[in-house]
């Protein structure tokens, strides 16, 4: 079972989409220098269709793109509300995960995602506007990864605009 | 027990009998006479000292004490004297006034009645504009209350100073003669010059005349102002000069040499220059104006509000607007804006893009792709979007109702004049709470007061008139602008705080929409109630600037709830974090200003720029809610130490790695620094809630 914490409308962590993300809570990766440490707690209201529905209904037409934000305790899962999103916009919302693991579970869709972020945060390497940092975001293409963590980098770097990358 | 006095600066004081006596005895001496202990003890009795008796009050009954015992020459020497001293106490209080000015950290915070928006830095200047403004209030105070006594009688004068004494309302822009703002046709200058309203210029005829007679016409205009002057023909006017001496196709071949002299520049060059000489012009402080700039706005349309506003209309010399040169101009300039405020602080113009909707999404397309691009670069300025080219906004607030489409041969495009006559505010927050201390219905209290400021605003229309028929207002003559065009309107502050009061939940939730569709929905009754051919009212929410802050202070002051310095001009909490970017476009969408007629911008803060993309699907958020009328704004650097300016919100200048910053934000439609408002509204920049970016 999934539990959230909260959830909010963002635009960095998916570049070019407007987002719904939601924090998942219970994360086990337990990375050192964690920016929200109570999200490795057993924390938040239970996230399951119903509530994904009732933010569908509210937020659906304005968002380009709902994103998980960990939930690595239960990929299963993740990827049942993925399916569900995909099924109930029919394919209109795009999909991305945030998750903490270096790769994915073989069992894991690939195809039902558009965007994957992968890789516990390590501090001395940083996040993904760090160039030294071993966290990757990429663009799923027909099942395919493809590496966009560059982007991140270049945003950062003054004065170009933020651009859609992709 | 003993005896205290109340002295005029409320202090409290033991009562003296020397002091009378001593000023009895001047009083005599004044008229070559001699008070003996004998006549000082007859007026004595006629005074009436009881604890907490004010000195005035003595005073009064010494006056009258001298007449009773008829002492007429010495009651008048003493009048005279009291009325010297009181002329006395006035000059040393604009003294003091003027020391605490000078002492003050900005102009802002220094000006004590209605402090002037647009001024960066205290000087002379300003100063001179501040010390008649105590003048101007009473001065048109006593008009209006002259005119509604006249009109609706003493008790109706009467109940609306007392309302305006105990801040249930606010009187905007008491401290100007003029009319509040307007949104001028140009055609009248573009046929016969300035002289109509009382200039000395002809009407332009090329390129370099209408550059020059532009920027003297709005400063005349605004001089004549207290607000904002809106020019929404400008961009169509200079189209049509420079189509006049470089041909209709002009921008098809910018990069061609047609400036033979040295500088052997390019079209491009000197349109890009006219750009500059009107913008830098116009951004002066100005003398006429206490050192203010004016307030200039300007609109961009999309093809479709373009050809309905302007596809009636003809230039003297036959032709008709072009759009495609039109097009190009619009875009050259906003562009060219954009990387000049890279340079420089220039808050001049306030631009308004309007957009036609169709379908969920911008109805043209190149001019949604334009927007979302141009906010991608980082450029500020703001948006209406309608789904009818039936109205307008063409000040950084002001929306209105066009009713006229329609070309004239005397006065140009029917849909661009309007404007704002005059506003006068209703502080909800204090009117909801008061009735909930008396444990009255809300609706009662609030209903009286709206129709007391119709009254009101009626009574200011009747001395508009008064002063339009002995030829006081040129701007209405020449045609510039038009009395039944102008509306009348009523201000809202304090509408969140209100809700809050009742215990209702700020955000988007069928009682927060109720109260908020109840409340507007009254003005609006009112509104069209009072509604004549020749006299139209609308409603909006007011731009916090300065009355926000009054308003919570002195309701704080009175034991009122208040929850924050500065009074919303939002229907959300700006400080409240749970709202997100969506749900704020949701509370500005049409359900909620439905009955605001006059408008509202929704200042989207954001600390970062978006992509063109995220704009775009944003530009539909607003279609989609009914969200006519918005910006975003993303705080801008500016270093102190070396002068470069960032369109980023950063903590460090990325030039000289300096850390002493300051920062330009958009508040109600102009750019300002941040250290140059008032102390009271700093603090609201600060809390207010920049979206954040949440850390990866």
């Amino acid at each position: 079972m999934l539990l959230y914490h909260s959830y909010n409308i963002v635009f960095q962590e998916v570049p070019g989409e407007v987002t719904l993300a939601i924090n998942l809570s219970n994360c086990p990766n337990g990375c050192k220098g964690c920016h929200s440490p109570y999200l490795q707690e057993n924390t938040g209201s239970t996230l399951d269709e119903n509530v994904i529905a009732t933010l569908l209904a509210r937020y659906g037409e304005a968002i380009t793109c709902i994103c998980f934000m960990g939930g690595d305790a239960n990929p299963e899962d993740v990827q049942n509300l993925v399916w569900f999103i995909k099924n109930n916009t029919q394919g209109r919302l795009k999909t991305a995960w945030y998750s903490g693991r270096p790769k994915l579970t073989d069992q894991f869709n690939l195809t039902t995602l558009d965007y994957l972020k992968l890789g516990p945060y390590i501090e001395q390497l940083g996040g993904l506007d760090s160039p030294a940092t071993n966290q990757r975001f990429y663009c799923v293409i027909d099942g395919e990864l493809e590496d966009k963590t560059l982007g991140f980098q270049k945003r950062k770097s003054l004065p170009a605009f933020p651009y859609d990358i992709f | 027990m003993e005896t205290f006095i109340i002295k005029r600066d409320g202090k409290k004081e033991a009562f003296s009998i020397g002091k009378i006596k001593d000023a009895i005895r001047k009083a005599f001496l004044s008229v070559g006479s001699f008070a003996t202990d004998e006549v000082i003890a007859n007026i004595l009795c006629r005074v009436n000292i009881s604890n907490g008796v004010t000195v005035e009050d003595i005073q009064n009954q010494v006056e009258i004490a001298l007449m009773s015992e008829r002492y007429y020459a010495v009651a008048k020497a003493y009048m005279i004297y009291r009325q010297k001293h009181l002329e006395d106490r006035e000059v040393r209080d604009k003294l003091q006034f003027l020391m605490d000015y000078c002492d003050a950290q900005n102009a802002a915070t220094g000006s004590k009645f209605d402090a002037n928006a647009n001024v960066e830095n205290k000087n002379l200047a300003t100063l001179i504009g501040e010390l008649p403004k105590s003048n101007f209030i009473r001065l048109n105070r006593r008009m209006l209350t002259d005119r509604i006594k006249d009109m609706y009688g003493k008790e109706v004068s009467d109940r609306y100073l007392d309302l305006l004494n105990n801040h249930y309302i606010y009187k905007n822009d008491e401290t100007s003669l003029a009319n509040y703002c307007a949104s001028i046709t140009m055609y009248p200058w573009l046929i016969s010059g300035t002289a109509s309203i009382g200039g000395n210029s002809k009407a332009p005829t090329n390129l370099k005349s209408f550059c020059g007679g532009f920027i003297n016409m709005v400063f005349m205009v605004s001089s004549m102002l207290s607000g904002a002057c809106a020019t929404p023909e400008f961009l169509m006017y200079m189209n049509y000069f420079i189509g006049l001496e470089f041909g209709d196709d002009y921008y098809l071949n910018t990069d061609r040499i047609v400036d033979l002299s040295k500088k052997q520049r390019t079209l491009d060059k000197v349109i890009t220059d006219c750009f500059e000489q009107i913008v830098y012009s116009i951004n002066q402080p100005t003398g006429a104006r206490n050192f203010q700039a004016v307030f200039w706005n300007i609109s961009y349309y999309d093809r479709f509000y373009f050809e309905s506003l302007f596809g009636e209309f003809y230039f003297p010399n036959g032709t008709q607007p072009h759009w495609d040169s039109m097009n190009w101009l619009q875009k050259r300039f906003m562009k060219w804006f954009n990387q000049e405020r890279t340079k420089t602080i220039l808050t001049f113009p306030v631009e308004t893009m309007a957009l036609l909707s169709a379908d969920g999404d911008a109805k043209d397309k190149e001019y949604g792709d334009f927007t979302a691009e141009m906010y991608a670069e980082g450029h500020s300025f703001f948006t209406y979007m309608s789904d009818n080219a039936d109205s307008l906004s063409s000040c950084c607030r002001l929306r209105n109702e066009i009713t006229d489409n329609g070309f004239s041969y005397t006065l140009g495009a029917g849909g661009v004049s309007t404007g704002s006559k005059s506003v006068l505010t209703i502080n909800l927050s204090r009117c909801i709470q008061d009735s909930a201390r008396k444990g009255k219905h809300y609706l009662f209290f609030l209903e009286e007061v709206v129709d007391l400021v119709h009254k009101v605003q009626v009574a200011y229309n009747e001395n508009l008139k008064y002063m339009h028929e002995k030829g006081m207002l040129p701007l209405f003559d020449a045609g510039y602008i038009n009395m039944s065009r102008q509306y009348l309107t009523i201000g809202v502050n304090g509408l969140v705080e209100a809700a809050e009061s009742l215990g209702i939940e700020i955000t988007d939730n069928p009682k927060y929409l109720e109260f908020v569709q109840q409340v507007l929905g009254l003005i609006e009754y009112y509104n069209k109630k009072y509604r004549t051919k020749d006299m139209m009212f609308n409603c909006e929410m007011i731009p916090a600037e300065n009355v926000g802050v009054k308003h919570a202070k002195w309701d704080k002051r009175d034991g009122f709830k208040v929850n924050r310095d500065c009074y919303n001009s939002y229907f959300y909490i700006v400080e409240d974090e749970s709202i997100n970017i969506l749900d704020k476009f949701r509370l500005h969408g049409h359900k909620y200003i439905e009955h605001l007629t006059g408008g509202s911008a929704l200042h989207m803060n954001l600390d970062e720029h978006l992509s063109k993309g995220q704009y775009k699907q944003l530009l539909r958020v607003a279609v989609q809610e009914g969200c006519n009328y918005f910006t975003f704004n993303i705080p801008n650097t500016v270093c102190n130490s070396c002068g470069h300016i960032d369109k980023h919100n950063l903590k460090t200048c990325p030039v000289c790695n300096s850390q002493d910053v300051d920062y330009l934000t958009r508040i109600i439609g102009y750019m300002k620094r941040v250290s140059n408002f008032s102390e009271s509204r700093q603090i609201e920049a600060s809390q207010r809630h920049y979206a954040t970016v949440s850390q990866l």
